[in-house]
């Protein structure tokens, strides 16, 4: 067997176990991606196509004009740049608030830590709707109501961001705060220059389940404001479901699409960045 | 590039003159709140929206500004917050059976003294007595009737000829629909293909009520004082249930209530319990022929009504309260209440309004939409308690765990009694 051949055998071998290896990958994808497939399908047909005794994968005629109805129906321009503010306001407040937060509960010893600890996690622990009427309360006091800081004030913050990136700081050795202060880097310094970007991964983590969450979220938002110039994305796509009759489908399907594609290019932009993240764990050297 | 800058400004400082002019010269300006919700599919929000800039228009001196503020649930989570806060709409719509709850938070007035005096006192005797009757507590009229509706039987007429039945002849009589659903019910082996008839879930409490009129009795009185689950008619209306879900397995015994006019359009049923408000939904999705129906009826027809009524909030001053009125007024005359029952499928709640010629035009293109009212001869306001929401639940769970099989009628209904007098009790 000449060396040639060897290659070629190995690379053959090489090959087949990476086609099994995408084969079941592909499989997989194609499960996760199949709701969103027929989500786009369904929001590009007309309404009498939608249900049929056989499910259509491929919507024809194809129709647009959903989407021309949807932004007929409500300023969905206006919503997705609310949207942007209000999640990426409070997940800027929150990253400030619960890295000092985090940093003082794991490295900092004073009186009362543990009780004021526990009372993070009790916050965790109440039910989002039992808060609705207090926080209702201080926003009508402070002259709050129908803006968006209203949407962001009861979420700047987080006792379950505190929780997690505590327990990332926690995690990070004595010994390497030790060598750092002795380097001369103490206190604000050694948060910056060491926890922060060994933490980074939970830091990722935390940031994007925020914005997933307050992307999502509705009864607040619906509750505090009241008119379209401040309203968000998920106010606007309520509006296709109803109580009474059902939804619309064809037209939630295209609100729906619209609503959750910058997610979506959130993900596919970064979705490098966000796996590098979480590969780079741990202490090294 | 510069000039073009100075006189955008200009212009700009020109429109805001404008917007503040007019309110100024009109002495002062009475801005209402108006929280509304959106029940049914279409462009309900931009019609609102439409008809109160009409209202605007016609009233100087009154802005009404509407607020969408979700389904049922959220709306009234929104006023309730808003209630509480000291912060109330002025005008709101919130579901029928909610009354109960709004007058324990002393949340709106009664309206009879601008009842009776609207119109030449012809006002509140036009509107449909089904519509009336969840208005009235404590002799008193509490709100309005506005976006109405009632549960009527759709059939599909291409399935009633394939399984060789008269396509034109709906099931008549609980025995009849029996008889029929087994007809059109289309099984593969143990896989169901179609079924025969499909009462739709979440709000089967709703339906439930109308089986329990059609059997000659009710389930709570209209104070919200005394419940009557464990009548014998009510066992037999849900032992009629079990009979088509469980024992003969003609109809889904689980369903929600958004996916079942979407199976009816894709002919996975071929009869179907549903709102009134669906009948545009159909006419437009629907490829087929089908026909609208009373329900069946047992000892009577029967059917129970609902949707939401306009109300206006207490803790305002007297002349927002007038304005507010005189909103309501308008949103429900004759004319209006035709224009909203032609743009949203719900039922018209006055008689007159279906006088007005664009309503004649619209009934008489599709009769159909008429059955919802006809019905209403035999139908009856919706239950209201206290805690309704709490009550709702409980009914729901049992005629689940029913038609599921799992306790028997009977002791469904004792178990639904016993707790719902200890919620209204408390």
């Amino acid at each position: 067997m000449t060396i040639g051949e060897r290659v070629r055998i190995l690379n053959h071998r090489w090959r087949l176990d990476h086609l099994a290896t995408h084969l079941t990958l592909g499989l997989f994808a194609l499960v996760t991606v199949t709701p969103y497939l027929w989500l786009l399908s369904t929001s590009l047909k007309l309404r009498t196509e939608v249900f049929t005794p056989t499910p259509k994968w491929i919507p024809w005629p194809i129709n647009f004009g959903n989407y021309a109805e949807v932004f007929d129906r409500a300023p969905f321009g206006t919503f997705l740049v609310n949207t942007i503010i209000v999640v990426c306001g409070i997940l800027a407040v929150q990253l400030l608030t619960v890295t000092l937060a985090a940093y003082v509960f794991a490295r900092r010893k004073f009186r009362g830590a543990d009780i004021l600890f526990l009372l993070f996690l009790i916050q965790m622990m109440i039910p989002i709707h039992a808060t609705f009427l207090p926080n209702f309360l201080t926003l009508k006091s402070l002259d709050l109501l129908n803006t968006r800081v209203a949407m962001m004030l009861p979420f700047f913050a987080s006792g379950y961001g505190t929780f997690l990136l505590r327990q990332a700081f926690k995690q990070i050795p004595r010994d390497l705060e030790d060598a750092a202060v002795i380097d001369g880097c103490g206190g604000l310094h050694f948060l910056w220059h060491v926890l922060i970007p060994l933490a980074k991964p939970t830091l990722v983590a935390f940031g994007l389940i925020s914005l997933v969450s307050h992307w999502n979220d509705y009864l607040w938002p619906l509750i505090v404001t009241d008119t379209p110039d401040v309203r968000t994305l998920t106010i606007g796509l309520g509006m296709f479901v109803q109580q009474e009759s059902g939804a619309d489908w064809t037209l939630l399907m295209a609100a729906t699409a619209f609503v959750t594609a910058p997610l979506m290019g959130i993900f596919l932009v970064f979705q490098r960045k966000f796996i590098e993240s979480f590969m780079f764990t741990g202490l090294k050297g | 590039m510069r000039r073009g800058w100075v006189v955008g400004v200009l212009a700009l400082m020109v429109v805001m003159l404008a917007a503040v002019g007019p309110a100024d010269a009109a002495g002062k300006l009475i801005r209402l709140t108006f929280y509304y919700p959106v029940g049914v599919a279409g462009p309900l929000a931009k019609v609102i929206g439409d008809m109160t800039d009409a209202f605007n228009k016609d009233n100087p001196g009154i802005e009404v500004v509407p607020v969408y503020s979700g389904d049922y649930d959220p709306t009234l989570q929104k006023v309730q917050t808003s209630v509480m806060a000291g912060n109330p709409p002025d005008i709101f719509i919130v579901e029928i059976s909610e009354l109960p709850t709004l007058l324990a938070m002393n949340a709106v007035i009664p309206l009879d003294d601008y009842v009776k005096k609207a119109e030449g006192g012809k006002y509140w005797d036009d509107f449909f007595p089904a519509f009336r009757e969840n208005s009235m507590v404590k002799g008193k009229i509490w709100w309005i009737p506005f976006q109405r509706s009632t549960p009527v039987f759709y059939w599909n007429k291409e399935l009633f000829k394939k399984a060789g039945l008269d396509p034109e002849r709906p099931p008549q009589t609980w025995g009849e629909l029996r008889e029929t659903a087994k007809k059109l019910t289309v099984r593969e082996g143990n896989e169901v293909k179609q079924w025969g008839v499909t009462i739709s879930g979440g709000w089967n409490d709703w339906e439930f009520e109308g089986f329990v009129r059609q059997n000659g009795s009710w389930l709570i009185n209209p104070e919200g004082t005394k419940v009557n689950f464990d009548s014998k008619e009510a066992v037999e209306a849900l032992e009629f249930w079990v009979d088509l879900m469980y024992k003969e397995k003609v109809g889904p015994p689980h369903s929600t209530w958004g996916f079942t006019p979407p199976d009816f359009v894709a002919q996975r049923t071929a009869m179907l319990y549903h709102s009134t408000g669906i009948l545009t939904f159909l006419r437009t999705s629907a490829k087929f022929d089908f026909g609208v129906a009373f329900m069946p009826k047992n000892k009577t027809f029967g059917a129970e009504v609902g949707g939401g009524n306009l109300a206006i909030s207490r803790k305002i001053p007297k002349e927002r309260q007038d304005a507010a009125w005189k909103f309501i007024e308008w949103m429900t005359s004759s004319e209006n209440a035709a224009q909203w029952s032609i743009a949203s499928g719900y039922i018209a709640t006055r008689k007159s309004a279906y006088e007005i010629p664009a309503m004649k035009e619209f009934v008489a293109k599709d009769p159909r939409y008429l059955v919802a009212r006809d019905q209403l001869r035999y139908a009856v306001g919706k239950m209201m308690a206290p805690n309704f929401q709490k009550i709702r639940e409980i009914l729901k769970k049992q005629l689940d765990d029913a038609v599921d099989g799992k306790v028997s009628p009977k002791e469904a209904m004792v178990t639904v009694q016993k707790q719902v007098e200890a919620v209204i009790k408390r």
